[in-house]
């Protein structure tokens, strides 16, 4: 009997220690961590490549400090990785940055200052519609064919404006029902001529060109077989290239491979060919934890943080062999929308409740709301203060962003001025009545799963329960909100995110566009489309509709700006926060200049690993 | 020959069970609020034009019905579809496929090596500190959650770097010579194996052992033991003959999870694996992968079943005489 006890309690402590052993002490949670904008230093140091007249050859020369040849990059993406490396079949983001990297477009983004700059092409010139653009003598694909006009004019005229692939560019660039049109001056130059003056299309043109040789065949067997064309069964050696890197292997569920391309047309000051790296790797992982886990045990030179990760990483970092950048806001917004349609379905009835309708559609009630959301707060508990909070549509790094509009704190009695302003008022119990006696009483969604914005949820309750609202907070799953926002209507407020383009707003018109698809706070249905819309609804159409023609940077700004204005006053959205991106890089790569617009890897064929390792 | 007409009648038998499996699966998946088409939705620069084109692509607009004929047909035919990203459904399974079954197949062969003798040895030294040392490490065994087991040794991966942390070949594979391939995929295999092989061994460790003491308990083994046969030729020649029928039949559940069996720890160790794909599908409502893989599964059970009563009839004279009868 004793030796049955001593056996079990053997047992047990072995079990307890092994236990033991696995946990590991909590640290004392410090202070918030306080991240210097480091970033925009170290950005601010990067030079642009400069054009470069060598032997003939108009190559593109790096500017910034020269590097070592050799070592590999490895780098990571999480969900499923590229489903095509087709860089006109792309669907999702994944597949577009796995192909784009093989393949340049003609001009490119600066990734500091955001302006259009060249990269495939060695010049371009804008006059009014006409875009002349002058490419490279004698820089060469990856099997060593010329690139020229020939490629350009094929990939516009063949691939993306005949609707090949995926449309999205095409579709965002027909202009009154008409497609720009291109033209081929001679074997370096070509010439785009838009139906009238449209200013985004410039940043289109970073679209990548395609080898007319390995395509046309493609384009010749029709759109069917095209949505195939180099599918990720490829075989590597097939692809015929632009970029840095091209395509050595891919492992599907593992990983992708890049190996260097030997005819990149970037050199350095000794007039060496870049790129320094040998090979560039993005691993396939499936979630956050196993990269968090893999960049900890050395298999992950780059990593993106978010949460709880920022603060235990800036501890490692003191005595590891890595540091943390701050990049700044990111592109996506998180923000809080009601729902002002006042339509009804097919079936005569409201989409929405006639006795909401009067308060969602009351801006002083959309405004109280507004001053009642604790924006700190929210982001100092959910984003461990990594975050900024945001007023306007526009991200916090666009070039468009509107700095007039200035930030303001919570102030519950302004709050409660507006909603008494249009007749609302406390009954004895402090529960807020509408002036007709009905207590205001909502449903709010956001999506389940997203742990950040059942947060927010949850917070943004409780700051309009101090009006006396009651808000019922519902996470629902993704797709069945999705549906909700777009197809059935039938919803009072919800919390969502969209990410935008931080250097042309124009992509936006889907959400702003009183007839847009993503129009959510007054989505109209296609039964709808003639339907009255709000005077500021009309305005921002106008804007956004001359915005997009004027050519000027600052003639621009200032359609956008207004637009940024309107939703600032009317709160048809009332935006939350933006996170801040952080990332850790191993200290080995050097001329490392990661910024807000360009994240880390806009300079890669000049990163290189330096001496001391 | 009875065999063989007892064999047609199972598979005339799975082709009713297979109709049914598939028609459930298909209307929950259909039915369920998951719309593959909601990311696209949400995506603000996606035109309606692009939309529509992929509702009609996608085949959404039908209604469901239409929809299962249409993939009842070809897979009727024999083929598979292509998936929600227009990839064909055959080349990503055999992608996967012999991922999966390399897990499984080392799995299996280990736990069947090794769980086998421990539960003979376990039974003959039944009540011995062996035996109760074993009883609690199987215990163990099965109650550990298989996700939370992989974690900890992920962990543990990290913390002593000297497994990698989770996938199956390194990044610099393709310059490997062959022995170093082999053992950089070795040493992937390590964890997951680890984890899979626990909680395996640990059910048939018992199983054959629970086994092996009932048939121990028996008239025949005391009568053969009080005719004086040696205690070798008792277990080896008269117990264990009849200890392992049941056994047979656990071996066919086994083949049924040779391509599905690892889903959970495929997916924490990022094991590029059939189970981190048809999750994957599912999330995303990718139908025709996702009915692949349930048809994959279902045909792998019925095959496993057959498998494993064809093994019982060869090895089992009782059943062999009845199941002739019958037939």
């Amino acid at each position: 009997m004793r030796r049955r006890i001593i056996s079990v309690l053997v047992v047990f402590i072995a079990i307890v220690l092994l236990g033991k052993a696995c946990i590991r002490r909590d640290t004392v949670e410090l202070e918030k961590p306080k991240l210097r904008p480091k970033a925009d230093v170290i950005a601010n140091n990067y030079k642009q490549p400069e054009n470069y007249s060598l032997g003939g050859i108009d190559y593109l020369m790096s500017e910034n400090p020269v590097g070592n040849f050799g070592g590999v990059m490895v780098l990571s993406t999480i969900g499923e990785g590229p489903k095509t490396f087709n860089p006109f079949n792309t669907k999702d983001n994944i597949s577009s940055m796995m192909s784009e990297i093989m393949y340049d477009g003609l001009v490119t983004t600066q990734p500091i200052t955001g302006e259009v700059v060249p990269k495939l092409a060695k010049s371009f010139e804008v006059d009014g519609c006409r875009y002349i653009v002058h490419l490279r003598k004698g820089i060469k694909w990856s099997d060593g064919k010329l690139i020229t006009a020939d490629d350009v004019v094929f990939t516009w005229k063949d691939i993306i404006l005949a609707g090949f692939g995926n449309t999205s560019i095409r579709d965002s660039i027909i202009i009154n029902g008409e497609l720009p049109k291109v033209y081929k001056i001679d074997d370096y130059t070509v010439e785009f001529v838009t139906p009238q003056p449209f200013a985004p299309f410039l940043r289109m043109l970073a679209s990548p060109i395609a080898p007319k040789h390995v395509f046309l065949p493609a384009v010749k067997k029709g759109k069917a077989y095209f949505d195939t064309f180099q599918s990720t069964n490829i075989n590597p050696k097939d692809l015929v290239t632009s970029g840095a890197f091209r395509l050595k292997e891919y492992v599907p569920a593992q990983r992708v491979v890049y190996g260097r391309n030997p005819n990149y047309y970037e050199i350095n000051k000794k007039e060496e060919k870049l790129p320094y790296l040998d090979r560039l790797v993005y691993l396939i992982v499936g979630d956050v934890n196993n990269e968090v886990l893999k960049f900890e045990g050395g298999e992950l030179d780059v990593i993106s943080l978010q949460g709880a990760n920022v603060a235990r990483f800036k501890e490692m970092e003191k005595h590891s062999d890595f540091t943390v950048y701050n990049i700044g806001p990111d592109t996506g917004t998180m923000y809080l929308s009601m729902n002002l349609n006042d339509r009804k379905d097919s079936n005569g009835k409201f989409y929405v409740d006639p006795k909401k309708q009067l308060w969602f559609g009351d801006v002083n009630f959309r405004r109280a709301c507004d001053y009642a959301i604790d924006r700190k707060n929210m982001v100092l508990n959910i984003a461990n203060g990594l975050g900024e909070p945001l007023f306007t549509p526009e991200s916090l790094n666009s070039i468009f962003l509107n700095k007039d509009l200035k930030p303001y704190n919570r102030d519950i009695n302004k709050a409660k001025e507006l909603l008494r302003k249009s007749g609302f008022y406390w009954d004895k119990k402090g529960h807020l009545k509408d002036r007709f006696g009905n207590h205001v009483e909502f449903d709010l969604y956001t999506n389940a799963g997203n742990t950040e914005r059942e947060a927010i949820g949850v917070m943004v309750k409780q700051d309009l329960e101090d009006l006396g609202m009651k808000v019922n907070f519902k996470p629902i799953e993704f797709n069945s909100l999705v549906n909700k926002l777009v197809s059935t209507l039938d919803w009072d407020m919800v919390i969502m995110g969209l990410t935008g383009s931080p250097l042309e707003p124009n992509g936006g018109k889907n959400v702003w566009m009183s007839n847009g698809t993503l129009h959510m706070f007054n989505q109209r249905l296609e039964k709808d489309m003639n339907s009255k819309r709000l005077p500021w609804e009309k305005r921002i159409d106008y804007l956004y509709e001359q915005g997009a023609l004027a050519v000027n940077f600052e003639e621009r700004k200032k359609f956008y700006d207004e637009y940024q204005k309107i939703v600032y006053e009317q709160k048809p959205f009332i935006y939350i926060y933006s996170p801040i991106r952080i990332v850790a890089i191993r200290n080995k790569f050097k001329n490392i200049f990661p910024s807000s617009l360009g994240g880390v890897t806009h300079n890669i064929e000049e990163i290189f690993i330096g001496d001391d390792n | 020959m009875k065999l063989f007409i007892y064999i047609l009648k199972r598979i005339l038998q799975t082709i009713p069970l297979l109709f049914i499996v598939s028609l459930i699966s298909f209307f929950i998946i259909r039915l369920s609020p998951v719309d593959p088409l909601a990311e696209l939705k949400l995506n603000p620069s996606v035109s309606k034009e692009t939309l529509q084109r992929e509702t009609e692509r996608l085949g959404l607009d039908k209604p469901i019905i239409v929809q299962y004929g249409k993939w009842a047909k070809s897979f009727v035919k024999g083929d598979l579809g292509i998936t929600s990203n227009g990839e064909s459904v055959a080349v990503k399974l055999k992608e996967r496929i012999p991922n999966t079954l390399l897990l499984t197949i080392i799995v299996i062969f280990l736990s069947w090596i090794v769980g086998v003798p421990l539960g003979i040895m376990a039974a003959v030294k039944w009540k011995t500190p062996f035996d109760r040392m074993l009883t609690v490490l199987t215990s163990i065994g099965m109650a550990i959650p298989s996700f939370f087991f992989a974690v900890l040794l992920l962990i543990f991966a990290v913390k002593t770097g000297w497994f990698p942390i989770g996938g199956l070949t390194s990044s610099n594979f393709l310059e490997m010579s062959f022995s170093e391939k082999v053992f950089d995929i070795t040493k992937h295999l390590v964890l997951p194996v680890t984890v899979l092989f626990t909680i395996s061994l640990a059910g048939l460790q018992r199983q054959m052992r629970g086994n092996l003491l009932d048939v121990l308990d028996s008239d025949y083994v005391k009568f053969a033991r009080a005719k004086g046969v040696s205690e070798f030729k008792v277990i080896f020649k008269h117990a264990l003959r009849n200890a392992v029928n049941p056994m047979i039949t656990l071996l066919g559940f086994e083949f049924a999870g040779l391509l599905s069996g690892a889903a959970l720890t495929e997916y924490v160790f990022q094991y590029p694996g059939l189970g981190r794909l048809i999750l994957e599908a599912v999330l995303r409502s990718d139908i025709n992968l996702v009915m692949a893989s349930l048809m994959m599964g279902a045909i792998m059970l019925v095959v496993g079943n057959l498998i494993a009563d064809i093994l019982l009839i060869i090895t089992d004279p009782r059943i062999r005489d009845n199941g002739g009868k019958q037939a």
